[in-house]
């Protein structure tokens, strides 16, 4: 609780700052507002329902994204990290995918998915599935040799080995891959509906915008840090609780 | 190089099933060269030997001789490049059940993350058995290892030698026919390698169980030993293997004190020299 305290001090002297300049009229109030305004506006969002309604748009793709690219992150990754040689075929043609920004592929999926859900998940599976590929071959490969030779003594088939070793043994780190890929996700998500996608967070920003409405823009804004915020904790908390502990 | 070597009691090809007098393993003028041409490099060259079945046989040789090799490729975990490896008179073509293999890096070849029992049980995985009779059944083998104190603590809780003991634990559930050590008690203080040479030694005669025992600790070789098969190096080969006739069960003072220990132990040491030289 101190150190909520300790790290609430500067945001809180930041706004307080910001109100009193703004009310001084030192900072032109019609294009970067004040908290108080800010504030207000954020109330009004809450009570017509929008706020609500656009978090919950926005988190709901991110959540369906994050889940695809684990997936497909942690089972291309298994199979890179278990057969090197399929990597060799297959890895660099991702190799050529990887540094295309994900958002150069807006325009293709409008025209494949058009305007909604499918459109944003994909560009967000595209963009987070990286570092959970990255990461799964470089935790399978780093699995402790010994123990893989244990399951082929023991004769466990492929399924066992991947359930009572290869997981457990890589869980900790694929955990970091999905923590980063989370972070991305979201930045994803509101970046497409700031392009195009008529939903969510971002698409009420540019509303906002087009309406010359700063304080609800700011509000938006604001709201999205936090957004982000709650949703790393999320992620976090969902990794500790379910991810095994290798000591 | 072929001084010393058991005459196989291998009864060739009539086809039966297996009987004691297959040998429980058998290396016919197995080699294995890694790379090719001016680069190839010779780990072991016309490596042939039996071993009876129930007996203890253990392979001596300074380090690098290809010692733990020869271990691996029973284990079927190496594939020589010629000759041929069988046990119980079938060709070793991969890893198998029947063979357990005991590494010496005990701290490497538990799941850090399941308990003591959890590990002992990876044995009956592929069995099908259902959860609770696995716990059974591991509890019964951690009891005989004198461990079931700690079933529910994890490896890295227990000291280096309890954590041996939960790798030759799992190794005696998996009911192996034939157990393959490497240096299992080499990496453990000299009180904790004896007393669990003695341990060990009465599990094998209890359980009656065939083992390959390498090490690169003469005493131990001749000490737990029925029959002491000594590598030289460079490249790995038989250099001469001796039948130890100490009477069972031996005793870490009486036994390695006696005249036969020390003759035995005389001989060996002169030989390893000899080709170290």
């Amino acid at each position: 609780m101190k150190n909520v305290a300790r790290g609430a001090l500067v945001p809180l002297g930041l706004l307080l700052l910001w109100e009193v300049a703004g009310r001084l009229g030192m900072i032109p109030v019609d294009s970067v507002s004040m908290p108080s305004s800010m504030w207000s506006a954020g109330a009004t969002l809450l009570r017509d329902g929008v706020l609500l309604s656009a978090t919950v748009q926005t988190l709901h793709t991110t959540l369906q994204g994050l889940a695809f690219a684990i997936l497909l992150g942690v089972a291309v990754g298994i199979v890179f990290g278990l057969f090197p040689r399929v990597q060799g075929v297959v890895g660099p043609t991702l190799e050529v995918l990887r540094p295309v920004p994900p958002v150069a592929f807006i325009p293709l999926a409008l025209l494949i998915f058009g305007f909604g859900v499918a459109l944003e998940v994909s560009i967000i599976v595209l963009a987070s599935v990286w570092p959970i590929l990255i990461v799964t071959v470089a935790a399978v490969r780093g699995i402790e040799p010994r123990l893989i030779e244990v399951g082929r003594v023991l004769e466990l088939s492929l399924v066992r080995r991947l359930k009572t070793i290869v997981l457990p043994a890589t869980a900790a780190r694929i955990g970091v891959g999905i923590r980063i890929a989370a972070g991305v996700a979201l930045v994803v998500a509101i970046t497409v509906e700031i392009v195009l996608n008529p939903r969510g967070l971002g698409y009420e920003m540019i509303v906002a915008q087009q309406k010359l409405q700063v304080d609800i823009l700011f509000a938006l804004i604001l709201w999205t840090g936090c957004v982000g915020v709650l949703f790393n904790l999320l992620v976090a908390q969902v990794e500790r609780r379910w991810l095994p502990r290798v000591s | 190089m072929t001084n010393g070597i058991r005459a196989s009691s291998r009864s060739g090809e009539i086809p039966q099933s297996p009987t004691p007098s297959r040998p429980a393993a058998s290396f016919s003028n197995v080699g294995l060269t890694y790379g090719s041409g001016d680069q190839a490099r010779v780990i072991l060259h016309g490596i042939t030997f039996d071993v009876a079945e129930k007996r203890f046989v253990c392979i001596i040789g300074p380090s690098g001789c290809g010692k733990t090799t020869l271990l691996r490729m029973l284990a079927g975990l190496v594939t020589p490049t010629i000759g041929q490896v069988a046990c119980f008179g079938d060709p070793v073509s991969g890893p198998s059940r029947q063979r357990a293999i005991v590494f010496q890096d005990y701290g490497k070849a538990l799941l850090p993350w399941r308990t003591v029992w959890s590990n002992v049980a990876l044995a009956f995985e592929s069995g099908g058995l259902a959860r609770s009779e696995q716990r059974d059944r591991s509890y019964a083998m951690l009891r005989r290892m004198r461990l079931e104190q700690v079933g529910e603590l994890y490896p890295g809780q227990l000291s280096g030698g309890m954590q041996q003991r939960v790798q030759i634990a799992r190794c005696l559930a998996q009911e192996p026919r034939l157990l393959l050590m490497d240096e299992p008690f080499g990496a453990l203080d000299a009180l904790t390698r004896q007393t669990l040479q003695d341990e060990f030694a009465q599990l094998v005669a209890e359980q009656g169980v065939t083992v390959v025992f390498v090490t690169h600790d003469l005493e131990e070789a001749i000490y737990l030993g029925d029959r002491v098969i000594a590598l030289a190096s460079d490249p790995g080969r038989i250099a001469e293997a001796i039948d130890i006739g100490l009477a069972r069960p031996r005793e870490q003072l009486a036994t390695r004190a006696s005249e036969d220990f020390q003759a035995h132990r005389r001989r060996l040491f002169h030989l390893l020299q000899e080709h170290e030289r």
